[in-house]
């Protein structure tokens, strides 16, 4: 991934910055540095766009 | 999403091996890119060009069947097939269908009551393996072996689920494993590389912890694959095998449409992304070859 990163992309626990390669894939999980809470990327275009992460359920498996 | 690039790779999220699949299926010189269901849309509503291949990667099974079921119905051609998806997701449809193709697999009843399953495991000496039906990752595989146990199963299961929405199950010969099974993934209708994955008891998935430790692709395994993809489709697997280490015979267990396999090829060092990139190419380019 790039080190070039987005800056205006905070965490929706705590408000912390969570950096955003901009090479990011949607579906990406990114952990917050402040509060740990996981984020998926949901839109990467024309702005990055970040929802909570989807948790592991009893359906998911190879 | 602005242009549909070659080849979706419908996620529930990105892990470890849909980036490899990703930088793999770029490297091949078709564009890729990942889609969780929501930027499905304009290509399901035809407001956005099809794809030429969608790879499905969705770890959640629900969303996967239903990924599956929706490409099939808009004609766009996805790897795995949504057939060879429906049989992988359902224990119970692959015994039948391994019943109906010669695929060696250990006896298995199909149990829709608490009833039912205590007759089969009766049927099956007092001694079997009860399996969610869509389970993974060894998920709610349990052994039966004396009455205590049914009683415990049994005991738990109504505590869970007292109104039984969770059956049907399958009840499942016992086979007494050597302490490791056989996983063997193949790619199209070719084993591309097999290692045993090793661990005490039912569960030896390296999602639980399993060692991995690479063997060569045995003539009995790769007759064993050729019946898998006879009745499957050529596609991308993960193929289970279990050998009774009492009568030497070998069985499929399973096969998983959606293969873990990005620990494992640190060990094994096969290139399991770039043999499905390599799939995919090809698949696409033989099919434009024919439209021209």
């Amino acid at each position: 991934m790039s080190n070039l990163t987005t800056a205006s992309v905070v965490c929706l626990e705590c408000d912390t910055e969570v950096a955003v390669s901009t090479g990011a894939e949607l579906g990406d999980i990114l952990a917050c540095r402040g509060c740990g809470q996981e984020h998926e990327v949901v839109e990467v275009a024309p702005t990055i766009r970040l929802d909570r992460a989807p948790e592991i359920e009893e359906d998911w498996g190879e | 999403m602005s242009e549909t690039a070659d080849v979706l790779v419908s996620v529930t999220m990105v892990r470890p091996e849909e980036r490899l699949l990703l930088e793999a299926l770029r490297a091949t010189g078709l564009t890729a890119q990942t889609a969780l269901p929501r930027h499905t849309a304009a290509v399901l509503n035809n407001a956005a060009p099809r794809p030429r291949m969608v790879l499905l990667r969705n770890v959640s099974h629900r969303e996967l069947a239903s990924m599956a079921a929706r490409f099939e119905h808009a004609d766009v051609e996805t790897l795995n097939t949504p057939h060879a998806v429906r049989l992988c997701l359902a224990k119970d449809l692959q015994a039948i269908a391994f019943a109906n193709h010669d695929v060696p697999h250990p006896t298995t009843h199909i149990a829709f009551t608490v009833e039912q399953v205590r007759a089969y495991v009766d049927a099956l000496g007092g001694d079997a393996v009860v399996k969610p039906i869509s389970g993974s990752w060894g998920r709610g595989i349990v052994r039966l072996a004396d009455e205590a146990q049914f009683d415990a199963w049994v005991g738990g299961r109504e505590a869970l689920d007292p109104a039984g929405k969770e059956f049907p199950v399958v009840v499942q010969e016992y086979v007494p494993k050597p302490g490791y099974n056989e996983r063997v993934h193949v790619v199209g209708d070719r084993p591309i590389v097999a290692y045993r994955q090793v661990g005490s008891g039912l569960r030896t998935n390296t999602h639980q912890g399993g060692a991995v430790e690479p063997i060569p692709i045995s003539d009995r395994a790769r007759d064993l694959c050729a019946r898998v993809v006879a009745c499957f489709g050529p596609g991308f697997y993960g193929v289970d095998l279990a050998e009774s280490k009492e009568t030497g015979e070998m069985y499929v267990l399973e096969v998983n449409t959606n293969p873990d396999f990005a620990q494992s090829s640190k060990i094994h060092g096969v290139d399991i992304a770039g043999h499905v990139a390599a799939y995919v190419r090809d698949a696409v380019f033989a099919r434009a070859e024919v439209a021209a």
